[in-house]
């Protein structure tokens, strides 16, 4: 490993900030620019593990992984964007299917034990959650709470339409019936919608539209699972009813993590962009950040470094990506946020994920 | 005695049903095949494979994505089950053995279905351990079926963690054994990292990477 700086003269601190989080925030909304490029990071489990508690604890306790995640954040100089305590809404637990906190030295993610649908028949039997009480959702508001309490954005993480259907049956039978029996698809899309919705409105209930910030990924609707054709048939007009939605819940800040390979997609998504301008729009490794530039010039570029390389990589891998993302995204018209490609890895070496707050010291500076 | 323009007709018609995914054309194409006194060995090689042979070729030019893939693999999969008893031991020339898994930790499988699905179509005698496979049991399968190549998936970049894990415990068992891995956050960079000696992105790929490392100078 070398060191950061080829003489250890060269070695300074970091600046000094010249904005709040907060200000960075509303500049970056506003159009303005902020001081500097901010940082983010999806670092629920990395956040936990980084305050000496479990993966499980990510998941399970909301105000342990809250605190986690504000001491990272502080640690790291990251806005909290975005900060969630696992997702909100959850197709196969909500809908009554079996899913269990990670445990162990490998398992980083809730998982799925039985989905609610297993036959063409449980579609049709299938009950609408109760939006205050199912699943991890009562958690979930008291994360938010804590939120509130810190005057930071109430962070409402759901996945897609899509993906949340898919979520309750199962992605394989899913994939499979958009083929064979696309009207099971459309019936789950459409509950799907209906229960992100139902919750979200108890969200805004209880804290005002203004707060709410909501954040969607869609990482089962990438080209390396579906055709853009299929995108378009089945998920882009969720999309935006999903938007038509939110514009009537009153929710004006929006935030879309486009999860793995969407190259393919991007045009379909471009040409309708339902959500508000601008909106954070994350992106994985797989998209090429001047290209996610052109195809949404009114929007935050948010990305996109490998995680992967964080993980397994150098810093000085890490530093080097981070300097050539800043690069691209500071001419991004609609304003940039570093972060990685996808959820923070658990287990990255701490000097990797500092190589990325490193960079934007070094190179990511409006002057 | 079924005539050679026939026997054609039916081939073809098996291949096109898996290309179609159409799972019951494939069954009934197959069961024809058996009745007219096709070899049940020709009719997988000239039938099902080769129609997963052009599966393969659309997925590459991005005409297939998964969901295809899924239902081209249940026509394959039903032909199969019609013709495997019929297969005599000496006819099924078995191109190579795989043990395959997706690791602890990891519960997402479509990727790894979709390896195992074209490496039994090229042939392969697969052992399908499962998805969340503890550690141990890869060796111990190894210990017990002596497979020229063991596969390992994960798609979590915590699960991808057991990968370098377990190479070592393989290794240690079996110098020579030949691994590969795959999933989302794999490349082949991190491939080498790890101690594999091969990598693909995806199930397509992973039979001609597997048919590489096996005729690699040893």
């Amino acid at each position: 490993m070398r060191p950061p700086n080829k003489d250890k003269s060269e070695i300074m601190q970091l600046r000094q900030d010249r904005m709040s989080s907060k200000e960075r925030m509303e500049a970056l909304f506003e159009s303005r620019q902020p001081d500097r490029v901010p940082i983010g990071a999806m670092a629920t489990v990395f956040s936990s593990k980084n305050a000496g508690y479990s993966v499980s604890t990510a998941y399970g306790d909301p105000e342990k992984s809250f605190y986690a995640m504000l001491w990272t954040a502080e640690q790291y100089g990251w806005e909290p964007i975005p900060q969630y305590f696992g997702h909100t809404v959850l197709g196969a637990l909500d809908f009554g299917g079996r899913v269990r906190l990670p445990m162990g030295e490998y398992e980083g993610a809730m998982v799925v034990e039985s989905y609610p649908v297993k036959t063409e028949n449980d579609v049709s039997d299938l009950k609408m959650p109760d939006p205050k009480t199912a699943g991890r959702i009562p958690d979930v508001m008291k994360f938010s709470k804590l939120q509130a309490a810190h005057d930071l954005p109430v962070w409402f993480f759901s996945r897609s339409p899509f993906c949340v259907a898919a979520n309750i049956c199962g992605l394989n039978q899913f994939l499979r019936w958009m083929v064979k029996k696309p009207e099971l698809c459309e019936r789950l899309m459409k509950m799907a919608i209906d229960h992100i919705f139902n919750v979200l409105r108890y969200w805004v209930e209880t804290f005002g539209a203004e707060r709410v910030f909501v954040y969607m990924s869609s990482p089962s609707e990438s080209n390396q699972v579906i055709s853009p054709k299929q995108f378009e048939e089945f998920a882009l007009p969720y999309h935006i009813e999903y938007h038509n939605r939110l514009r009537t819940l009153g929710i004006k800040r929006f935030g879309f993590h486009i999860c793995g390979d969407h190259n393919l997609n991007l045009p379909y998504l471009a040409e309708v962009s339902p959500w508000p301008h601008p909106s954070i729009l994350s992106f994985g490794h797989e998209v090429d950040l001047e290209v996610a530039a052109e195809f949404f010039p009114d929007d935050i570029i948010y990305g996109n470094i490998e995680p992967a390389v964080i993980q397994t990589g150098s810093p000085q891998q890490v530093y080097e990506l981070s300097k050539i993302a800043i690069e691209k995204g500071k001419r991004a018209p609609g304003g940039f946020i570093l972060g990685p490609g996808c959820g923070l890895p658990a287990a990255s070496p701490p000097v990797n994920v500092f190589a990325m707050t490193k960079a934007v010291d070094d190179f990511g500076w409006y002057e | 005695m079924v005539s050679e323009e026939r026997i054609e007709e039916i081939l073809m018609g098996i291949r096109d049903a898996v290309v179609s995914y159409d799972e019951e054309a494939c069954v009934q194409l197959c069961k024809v095949a058996l009745k007219r006194g096709i070899d049940a060995y020709e009719a997988v090689i000239r039938g099902l494979a080769a129609g997963m042979d052009i599966v393969g070729e659309l997925y590459a030019k991005k005409e297939y994505f998964v969901p295809e893939l899924l239902l081209c693999s249940d026509a394959l999969y039903a032909g199969l089950d019609i013709l495997r008893p019929h297969l005599k031991m000496e006819e099924a020339e078995i191109k190579g053995r795989l043990i395959i898994g997706v690791v602890e930790g990891d519960i997402h499988d479509i990727g790894k279905n979709l390896v195992k699905t074209m490496f039994e179509a090229a042939g392969w005698e697969v052992y399908d351990l499962g998805k969340d496979v503890k550690l141990d049991r890869f060796v111990q399968e190894q210990q017990r079926i002596n497979a020229q190549v063991v596969g390992l998936s994960a798609l979590m970049t915590t699960s991808m963690l057991a990968m370098p894990r377990v190479i070592e415990m393989l290794r240690a068992e079996d110098p020579n054994v030949k691994i590969m891995v795959g999933g989302a956050p794999l490349t082949r960079d991190i491939a080498i990292q790890y101690g594999a000696d091969g990598y693909a992105p995806d199930a397509v790929a992973a039979v001609q990477e597997a048919i590489k490392l096996l005729e690699a100078p040893q």
